[in-house]
């Protein structure tokens, strides 16, 4: 396989992405899409430039995310505009948004999707509190095991960090501090044939610091999954889980592949009557308001677990520190795999739930 | 003390296992009368929170009935339903809810005998697996 690092810059990972964008903006897309800090906070949420001007502004790599982009992604992307855009994406974010292009909310036929090794994003706050005392936090986290150590619980088990179906991959793990650009499509071994850059051999020693990664988040998720089983081994240990659970859906509102319109638990039919709450009441003797929380998690299960792609919005986002997402990761793992279904991994791949059409 | 008599919701669609039920009525086919039917246009219009609910206000069992592959009245519905349910039986097996609570058959309109062989059936499964989890429970 063919790699490329930018010319003269290949030790800063966080500048050589930048390097890339730039070009590519000045002359092959006509949109950039990727995270960058705004004057007001340091906290990178997902930036559409036009104009290479505002470079300075970009955050590429970041351990941080407020939300997962694949829906900011999906907002540009959601009718044909004709125009080229370039997003960088984390592994996550591209998985989701390959999910919302199966669900028809999105097209990315002209998009350029470049994702890059993750390792991990810290929650909003510790972020915020450490880039405070440590303005080269970003380059330092792709180096330092006690700053990658801050990640979150959903990170910390994630086994999916890379990524191969996405039109560049910029691979950090194992490259000595470089970025090393790996083309996996046509697309985008097209970008590299139109700017000069260095070819460069992906180094050897980034299968295995890949492997060790992965044995460790596995052994991570072990530990999850036998703490979580016990705790939703029956619906009484479930409830005990979501008892503190204000119904206010955030988990749902930061979910990337969570799409309808309008949720079914914001329209009139959990918009109870007076007296069907009354009704309840009198037939259980007491009941719970809100109602329905239970239910909620449950549908959302229901409806969501083939497609979760694991990126753990759903607990950051928690005011109650439910873990939404560590529970969302065993479930999923159990339906994923009855129906050998791998979410996000290419467009071709029918969702298992549309995927009914007896064979004759 | 009595015997269980389970709560069980039995979800059937109009063209096919409703008619069908209405045969085993007119035949004087006797079923169980544990079994509460639910009737809907298609079982394909089934979405999983139906089934949940009926699990969480305290049904012991939930059954399925649509048209067998090929006789949907709307062509794929009862295909959609499958997929769902076998999807949701999975899910469900998480909160320790057994997955044989609930059960899809394929029942055509002109089959009575069967549908009063299935709901015999499955109440008695039912009657061996035992009260389902919620019921006394207060549901959050």
């Amino acid at each position: 396989m063919t790699a490329y690092v930018i010319k003269g810059n290949d030790k800063n990972p966080v500048q050589a992405v930048k390097e890339l964008f730039s070009k590519l903006l000045e002359n092959q897309v006509d949109y950039i899409f990727l995270p960058g800090k705004s004057p007001y906070s340091k906290l990178p949420m997902p930036m559409l430039i036009s104009d290479t001007a505002h470079m300075e502004n970009l955050e590429p790599l970041a351990p941080a995310a407020p939300f997962n982009s694949a829906k900011q992604a999906a907002s540009v992307l959601k009718s044909n505009t004709n125009k080229k855009i370039a997003f960088l994406l984390k592994p996550c974010e591209k998985r989701a948004l390959v999910e919302l292009v199966k669900l028809s909310q999105c097209s990315i036929e002209n998009a350029l999707i470049i994702t890059a090794d993750c390792l991990g994003r810290m929650e909003n706050s510790t972020y915020l509190g450490l880039i405070e005392d440590a303005p080269g936090l970003i380059e330092a986290f792709l180096q330092d095991k006690s700053f990658q150590d801050k990640i979150t619980s959903s990170c910390s088990v994630c086994t999916q960090f890379t990524d191969s179906g996405s039109d560049i991959h910029v691979n950090l793990i194992g490259c000595s501090g470089s970025a090393v650009f790996v083309p996996q499509t046509e697309n985008g071994e097209a970008v590299f044939k139109k700017f000069e850059c260095d070819r460069a051999d992906i180094p050897t020693a980034r299968e295995n610091e890949v492997e060790q990664i992965t044995k460790k988040h596995t052994e991570n998720m072990e530990t999850l999954s036998d703490n979580v089983l016990s705790k939703t081994k029956d619906v009484e240990k479930f409830q005990e889980l979501i008892a503190t659970c204000l119904n206010c859906y955030n988990c749902r509102t930061a979910c990337p592949v969570c799409y309808c319109k309008e949720c079914v638990f914001l329209t009139d039919i959990f918009n109870h009557m007076p007296e069907t709450l009354l009704n309840r009441a009198d037939k259980k003797g007491i009941i719970k308001l809100p109602t329905d929380t239970t239910m909620f998690h449950m549908t959302r299960l229901a409806h969501m677990s083939h497609a979760c792609v694991g990126c753990g919005h759903c607990s950051s986002v928690c005011p109650s520190n439910i873990p939404v997402a560590d529970i969302f990761k065993i479930v999923s793992k159990n339906t994923q795999d009855f129906f050998g279904y791998i979410p996000g991994e290419n467009t071709d791949e029918k969702i298992p739930y549309l995927n009914y059409k007896k064979e004759n | 003390m009595s015997e269980f008599s389970p709560k069980i919701i039995v979800f059937v669609c109009n063209w096919c296992t409703y008619t069908a039920a209405d045969l085993a009525g007119t035949s004087r086919l006797p079923y169980p009368p544990e079994v509460r039917l639910v009737r809907l246009m298609c079982t394909g219009m089934i979405d999983t929170k139906y089934i949940l609910k009926a699990f969480l206000d305290g049904a012991d069992g939930v059954f399925v009935g649509g048209c067998h592959p090929g006789d949907c009245h709307y062509i794929d519905g009862n295909l959609k339903a499958e997929k769902r349910i076998t999807g949701l039986q999975q899910m469900v097996k998480n909160f320790g809810i057994d997955e044989n609570r609930l059960k899809l058959e394929w029942i055509g309109a002109s089959e009575g005998p069967e549908f009063q062989k299935h709901m015999t059936d499955f109440v008695a499964q039912i009657k061996v697996l035992g009260p389902g989890q919620t019921k006394d429970r207060m549901i959050l």
